[in-house]
């Protein structure tokens, strides 16, 4: 290593260019890029999305001779190409959870607040990467997952039209249904500091939440528990991309009666209300914490 | 221009930070000391405001460091050498930094160079030795080319070279006209880099000079006597409100007299002296006077007493 003396003859400056937010989303998106955990998790989003919707494409059974609506056939579809969104979720919650508690526990986080001392920006920016990476990502695995779909599914008697914008619309659905639950579990992250106690946050949401939900169900008389139920971030993030025909989608159960049971766009705004409330808590703290 | 005003922190029930105010001034190197707990770490991560102050307010060239517009121009700062992703790159780890401020990628390259850190500026944090830590902590301090320098006990892991290194890179920084301030609970580093002392004991300033000063101030005269009639002499000398330490039968150290009186009484009382040393007090010892009653964790009893038999240290 070499120790010379530095030799630059440059003068204290105080000018030049100061922090700009597209210079502290460039920053938070070569972080993004540079580790590797972050980047298995992208890639375990991916072939979780592909591995399944593929395998289920070709083993689906299909409507076996039953009369059916091309809509009906769309809506099958729909459902078995975005079978691996819920395990994507899971993964993206775990990512979510980890770019920021990461930060808190390798002391990075001191670093990124010497740079961006209003905290706020950074944190943001950091939040809109996640997000765009988890979505895009899925995005594009779920556009891959229904091209290798239209032949398999074709052999278990299912047409798949890709024409059809409904179809797409469900796919949108199903990739940002993944980057709400890192934006969640981010916000999650940004509280609970702790990997461990984050992520183990994050899938208690995303993972047993549902569960007590659905033993709830069947113990608890009355629709409110059903109507609850449609507020929790797995529910809603499902209500997004479902393809519903006739009031209910091919795998989902149809609404009970006197419950409630939310369009695609209340179940966006729900979990638009989850990420701001859990992301403006996270802010109150962080701001307020030294680090 | 570093200026703290009342600085304060409490955790708790325990005060870290007791109204400290000082100033840090430009074109010289600044050290802070003081022992481990002393709250140096805390007062550095307050003035870029990583740490909230109980009371008090620190200012960065006239301004709170998080109004500045581009802090990384105005202050650089190495908090500890693992303020750093452990799963990352150095070279990533700086480049994600600079692009908080539009920093260029030869600026990345430039401090990469002057830190030594080509070779392993590609391999993950994870793997550094802390030497290579504090190098990539000092690479990140002077990526904003800033006019403040901050450093955290940066010689910590370093080895010789390292040492010097830095030493004379805060000595370059300095002549160039920036604050430079660096903290350390080394006496002797201290020595050979600050022009100025900040000493902090148990969250107090206990001193706020010039290096000289410091040791001056902390400073008794001391003189070491060898002589066969050492006994005699000492009876001679305690008529002068001396203090009498006795070393080895035939040496004891004298304080609170100069060499020549010593000599002058010696000779008035036909007393022969086989040794007559003034002993001049290190930086070290001036420190420990200063702090040993700030001292939060003593190392079982007087911590004082292998460094030099005259301080009081030998005394309790």
């Amino acid at each position: 290593m070499s120790t010379s003396a530095p030799t630059r003859q440059s003068r204290p400056r105080s000018a030049g260019g100061g922090v700009t937010f597209g210079g502290v989303l460039r920053s938070e998106w070569i972080k993004l890029r540079s580790l590797r955990s972050t980047v298995w998790c992208f890639a375990i989003i991916a072939v979780l999305i592909i591995g399944f919707g593929a395998l289920f494409s070709a083993v689906a059974s299909g409507f076996e001779g039953m009369e059916s609506t091309p809509e009906q056939q769309q809506s099958l579809a729909a459902s078995v190409t975005t079978i691996g969104v819920a395990f994507a979720q899971l993964v993206a919650a775990v990512l979510g959870a980890l770019i920021i508690t990461g930060e808190f526990g390798t002391g990075m986080i001191r670093s990124t607040f010497a740079a961006v001392p209003r905290r706020t920006p950074a944190l943001i920016a950091k939040l809109i990467i996640v997000a765009i990476g988890t979505f895009v990502v899925s995005a594009i695995s779920l556009a891959i997952t229904s091209l290798l779909a239209v032949p398999l599914l074709r052999g278990v008697d299912i047409e798949l039209d890709l024409a059809d914008g409904k179809y797409w619309l469900s796919m949108l659905g199903a990739a940002a249904s993944v980057a709400f639950m890192a934006m969640i579990a981010f916000g999650l992250g940004m509280i609970i500091r702790n990997s461990t106690g984050a992520i183990a946050a994050a899938i208690g949401v995303v993972f047993v939440v549902p569960i007590l939900f659905s033993i709830a169900m069947g113990l608890v008389s009355g629709t409110w528990v059903y109507s609850l139920n449609e507020f929790i971030p797995p529910t809603a993030a499902s209500r997004i991309y479902e393809y519903v025909v006739d009031g209910s989608s091919m795998l989902t159960a149809p609404a009970v009666d006197g419950a409630i049971r939310l369009e695609p766009w209340q179940a966006l705004l729900v979990l638009v209300g989850w990420v701001v409330a859990l992301f403006a808590a996270g802010l109150a703290l962080v701001k307020r914490r030294d680090v | 221009m570093i200026e703290a005003h009342g600085l304060t922190k409490r955790y708790g029930a325990k005060l870290a930070l007791d109204d400290v105010s000082f100033t840090v001034r430009p074109g010289l190197v600044t050290g802070f000391l003081g022992p481990n707990g002393a709250g140096k770490s805390t007062t550095m991560r307050m003035i870029v405001g990583l740490d909230r102050p109980t009371a008090g307010s620190v200012t960065v060239n006239g301004r709170r460091y998080a109004d500045h517009t581009a802090p990384l121009h105005e202050v650089g700062v190495l908090l500890d050498a693992k303020a750093v992703h452990s799963g990352r790159s150095a070279a990533d780890h700086l480049l994600a930094m600079a692009a908080t401020h539009g920093i260029g990628r030869s600026r990345v390259k430039e401090v990469i160079a002057l830190t030594g850190l080509e070779s392993v500026a590609k391999k993950r944090v994870g793997g550094f030795s802390l030497g290579m830590g504090q190098r990539l902590g000092i690479a990140a301090a002077l990526l904003g080319d800033p006019a403040t320098v901050i450093l955290d006990e940066p010689v910590n892991g370093l080895d010789p070279e390292g040492v010097v290194w830095v030493r004379t890179l805060a000595r370059h920084l300095a002549g160039e006209g920036r604050t430079v301030f660096l903290s350390s609970h080394l006496m002797s580093e201290m020595a050979q880099t600050a022009d100025h002392l900040i000493v902090l004991g148990r969250g107090r300033v206990l001193a706020d000079s010039p290096v000289s000063d410091v040791i001056a101030q902390a400073s008794g005269e001391a003189v070491r006597v060898r002589s066969p009639r050492a006994d005699d002499l000492v009876r001679l000398a305690q008529t002068h409100d001396v203090a009498v330490t006795p070393v080895e039968p035939g040496l004891v150290e004298l304080r609170g007299i100069t060499a020549e009186r010593v000599g002058e009484l010696a000779a008035a009382s036909g007393i022969v002296l086989h040794e007559l040393t003034p002993l001049v007090r290190s930086l070290e010892d001036a420190y420990m006077t200063l702090t040993q009653d700030s001292v939060d964790y003593h190392a079982g009893g007087a911590p004082t007493t292998a460094a030099s038999p005259t301080t009081e240290g030998a005394q309790r």
